[in-house]
C-alpha cells in the first residue's frame, strides 16, 4: 500500500523538478516569442505608432474597433504586394528546385575536378543578401555586364533599362534570388540523393528499368521527405524576400517590385503606422504558420514510411 | 535455360588484381558456389556475369551467346543481392510487378504474372503489405520472386544469408534449395559459409586470392582438396597437415615428421607418386578421421573444446598444431599425451613446396 500511494507524490515531485530546470528556457521563450507576439496582436488593434506621444502600453486609448483589419481587406498595395510575393514564389521556387536537382543529379556521379566546381557552386550561398543585391544591381544597369552580354550575343547594342521597367525589374530580382539559392536547393536535395541505396538502383536496373524509369520510380521516392523539407524552407524564405531585392530596386520602379516585406518595411519606417504594420505582420504570420503546419505533416506522414 | 562458361576472365582495378585469371563452365540448371574468403574475387566474378563490371579480359558466355557490351537490364539475370535492395517504398505486389512495370508489359499480364508467382511463393496474403516491414525470409522471397518473374535463365545469388541470424540460416538454405528445385534456373551462389556451398550447391567453385583453387562437388572438394588452400579452408575444422620428408620404412613408405615421429605408412596407391617428389611434404588428414591408438603420432593435449556432444582435442601447437574430432567425450585433459592415428584410407599428401595434392596414379 505504501509504495502505491508514494508513486503519484515522487511524480509530483519529478514534474516540480522538471519545471525548474525548464524554468529558465520557459522564461526565455516567453520573452523572445510568447511576449513580442501579445504585444503585436495588442498593437494591431489600436492606432498607436511612434509618433503618438505616449508608450505602446497605453495604446489601449487608441483603440480603434479592428479597423486595422478591415482596412487590411481592402488595401489594394497590400493585395497587390501579396501577388507580387506569391509571383515571385511561384517562379522562383520551382526553378530553384529543378535546377538543384538536376545539379545534385550530376554531383551524385564522380568527375573531373567535382571539387572545385562543389566549391564555387556553394559560393552564392555564403555571399551576404545585401552584398549580392548591390552585385545585381550592378550588373542590371543598362550600360553593365548583362547588357553587354547580350549584346555580344546579338551583335547589336542592348540598352535594356532593367531595374526601371515593371516587368523586367521583377525578373531581374528572381534572376538574383534564383542565383542566390538554387546552391542550398543543391545541397539538401544532394545530401537526399546520396542517401538513396545503390543497390535499389542496381537492383532496378538489372529488372530492366531505363536511367529515367529509375529516377521516377526509385530516386524521387526516396526522395519524398526532403523534396519537401527542401521545398519547405524555400517556400518560406522566399515569401520573406527582401534584402537583395530592397538594394537593387528598392520596390520600384513605382511599386513594380514591391513584396510584402518591402511594403511592411516602408509602412514601418516611413509611414510610422505601426498598429496597421503589427496587423500586416500577423495577418502573415497566421498563413505562413498554417503553410508550414501543412508542410509539417505532410513530412510526418512521409516519414512513417521509412526508406 | 542456360549455361555459363568463363573463358580466361581477368579484372583488375587499377593496380589492384581483384581476378587473376578465371575459367569455369557452369551447366545448365546446375547449382554452383563460388566459395573462398572475403577479397577472393568472388564477388568480382559475380558482378561481371550480372554485367555490373565490365571485365578487364576474357569472355563470359551464356550458352553460344558472348556477353560482352551487354548491359545488365538486357541480360536475363536473375540477382538476389545480399540485404535484398527491396523496395521498400512499395508495397510486396509493387516489388514483384516492377520488371514487367519497366517493360510496358499491359495490365493484365502482370497482374497475372504477379498472382502466379506470389502463389508459387507463398507470398499472395501478403500482396498488399509495404515491403519496408517483412520478415527476412519473406524478404528473400519476394527479392526472388521479383527477379524470378522476368523468367531469368541464369540467377545469381550474392551473399543472401550473410545477414540472417543462424538459426534462422538453416530454414533459409532449405527454402533455397526448395525454390531452385521449382525454377530449375541456373543459379550462382556467392557465399564465404562453406556450410551454405556445402549443402546447397551441386558443385563448388572453391577461390582464394583471384584464383580459382577447385571445382567440385561438395564431396570431391571435402575427399580431395586439390591444394593446401583448399584442404585447410574446407572443413570445419580443417584438415590437419603436418610437414615432413618422406622415408622408406620396412613397413613401406612413411613421412618423417623430425621430433614427432614418423607417420604411420602411407596407402599403397599414394606411394609412387609421393616417392617421385623431391623435397618436403605435407602429411594430411580429416580431424573427423582420427582414432585413439597404442600406435600413431604421441603428442601432448593442449585444449579440449566442447560442442555439444562433440570434442575437439586440440593436440601440440605452432606448426605442428593437429585437431581430432570425436563425436563423443573420451576422456583426455589438457596436459595429458594421446596417441592418435589418422585413418589410412583418408590420408592425402601434398608437395610443400607447390602446395598441390599429390594424387595416387
Amino acid at each position: 500500500m505504501k509504495t502505491v500511494q508514494a508513486k503519484p507524490a515522487l511524480r509530483d515531485e519529478g514534474a516540480k523538478l522538471g519545471f525548474r530546470l525548464t524554468l529558465p528556457a520557459q522564461i526565455l521563450v516567453l520573452f523572445i516569442a510568447v511576449f513580442p507576439l501579445l504585444m503585436q496582436l495588442y498593437i494591431s488593434l489600436t492606432d498607436w505608432s511612434p509618433l503618438s506621444g505616449t508608450g505602446w502600453w497605453n495604446a489601449w486609448s487608441m483603440w480603434n474597433n479592428f479597423a486595422n483589419y478591415t482596412d487590411l481587406a481592402v488595401d489594394a498595395r497590400f493585395w497587390s504586394a501579396l501577388k507580387r510575393t506569391a509571383i515571385v514564389m511561384i517562379v522562383c521556387v520551382p526553378i530553384e528546385f529543378l535546377l538543384g536537382l538536376a545539379l545534385a543529379t550530376l554531383f551524385a556521379d564522380e568527375f573531373p575536378g567535382k571539387r572545385i566546381f562543389y566549391s564555387i557552386l556553394l559560393m552564392p550561398m555564403m555571399v551576404v543578401p545585401a552584398v549580392a543585391g548591390y552585385m545585381f544591381f550592378m550588373l542590371f544597369q543598362s550600360g553593365g555586364p548583362v547588357n553587354d552580354l547580350l549584346s555580344a550575343i546579338s551583335g547589336m547594342p542592348v540598352t535594356i533599362a532593367w531595374l526601371s521597367d515593371p516587368t523586367l525589374a521583377l525578373i531581374a530580382v528572381m534572376v538574383a534570388d534564383i542565383w542566390q539559392w538554387t546552391p542550398l536547393m543543391f545541397l539538401i536535395l544532394l545530401a537526399g540523393l546520396v542517401g538513396v541505396p545503390e543497390d535499389q538502383i542496381k537492383a532496378a536496373t538489372l529488372l530492366g528499368a531505363n536511367p529515367w524509369q529509375r529516377f521516377i520510380t526509385i530516386v524521387l521516392p526516396k526522395m519524398k521527405t526532403i523534396i519537401i523539407i527542401a521545398l519547405a524552407i524555400r517556400v518560406i524564405e522566399n515569401f520573406k524576400i527582401f534584402d537583395t531585392l530592397y538594394i537593387m530596386t528598392g520596390g520600384g520602379p513605382g511599386v513594380a517590385t514591391e513584396t510584402i516585406s518591402v511594403y511592411i518595411y516602408k509602412l514601418t519606417t516611413q509611414d510610422l503606422i505601426w498598429g496597421y504594420v503589427a496587423a500586416i505582420a500577423l495577418a502573415i504570420l497566421i498563413v505562413l504558420s498554417i503553410a508550414a503546419v501543412f508542410a509539417m505533416k505532410r513530412m510526418a506522414r512521409a516519414r512513417e514510411v521509412p526508406a | 535455360m542456360s549455361a555459363i562458361h568463363l573463358q580466361n576472365l581477368v579484372k583488375k582495378f587499377g593496380d589492384f588484381t581483384a581476378l587473376k585469371t578465371m575459367d569455369l563452365a557452369i551447366a545448365d540448371g546446375e547449382f554452383m558456389a563460388l566459395l573462398g574468403p572475403s577479397g577472393c574475387g568472388k564477388s568480382t566474378t559475380m558482378n561481371m556475369i550480372a554485367g555490373m563490371e565490365e571485365p578487364t579480359s576474357g569472355k563470359i558466355l551464356f550458352g553460344e551467346k558472348d556477353m560482352a557490351g551487354v548491359p545488365m537490364g538486357r541480360r536475363g539475370v536473375g540477382f538476389v543481392f545480399q540485404n535484398y535492395a527491396i523496395f521498400t517504398h512499395m508495397t510486396v505486389r509493387q516489388n514483384l510487378a516492377y520488371g514487367p512495370r519497366m517493360r510496358g508489359a499491359p495490365r493484365a499480364e502482370i497482374d497475372r504474372r504477379v498472382g502466379a508467382i506470389a502463389e508459387m511463393l507463398q507470398l499472395t496474403p501478403l500482396l498488399e503489405r509495404k515491403a519496408d516491414r517483412l520478415s527476412v525470409n519473406i524478404l528473400q522471397r519476394v527479392a526472388i520472386g521479383r527477379s524470378a518473374i522476368m523468367e531469368p535463365a541464369i540467377f545469381l545469388l550474392d551473399e543472401p544469408l550473410s545477414n540472417v541470424d543462424a538459426a534462422f540460416r538453416a530454414v533459409m538454405r532449405t527454402e533455397l534449395k526448395q525454390l531452385q528445385r521449382q525454377f530449375k534456373q541456373t543459379m550462382v551462389y556467392v557465399t564465404h559459409d562453406q556450410l551454405e556451398a556445402m549443402t546447397m550447391a551441386d558443385r563448388i567453385a572453391v577461390m582464394d586470392h583471384g584464383v580459382l583453387q577447385q571445382v567440385g562437388t561438395p564431396l570431391e572438394v571435402y575427399n580431395n582438396p586439390a591444394n593446401v588452400f583448399v584442404a585447410r579452408f574446407i572443413g570445419s575444422p580443417g584438415m590437419n597437415l603436418l610437414k615432413g620428408k618422406p622415408a622408406e620404412s620396412d613397413r613401406g613408405l612413411v613421412v618423417d615428421l623430425g621430433p614427432l615421429g614418423v607417420t604411420p605408412p602411407l596407402p599403397d596407391a599414394l606411394a609412387p607418386a609421393v616417392r617421385a617428389t623431391r623435397g618436403d611434404v605435407f602429411y594430411g588428414f580429416r580431424p573427423e578421421q582420427v582414432a585413439l591408438s597404442d600406435r600413431g603420432l604421441t603428442m601432448p593435449v593442449s585444449f579440449v573444446e566442447r560442442i555439444g556432444a562433440r570434442t575437439i582435442v586440440h593436440l601440440g601447437d605452432g606448426e605442428s598444431a593437429v585437431k581430432a574430432v570425436f563425436e563423443n567425450d573420451v576422456g583426455l585433459a589438457i596436459g595429458q599425451t594421446a596417441i592418435v592415428a589418422p585413418a589410412a584410407p583418408s590420408v592425402r599428401v601434398f608437395d610443400a613446396a607447390t602446395g598441390q595434392a599429390i594424387k595416387a596414379d
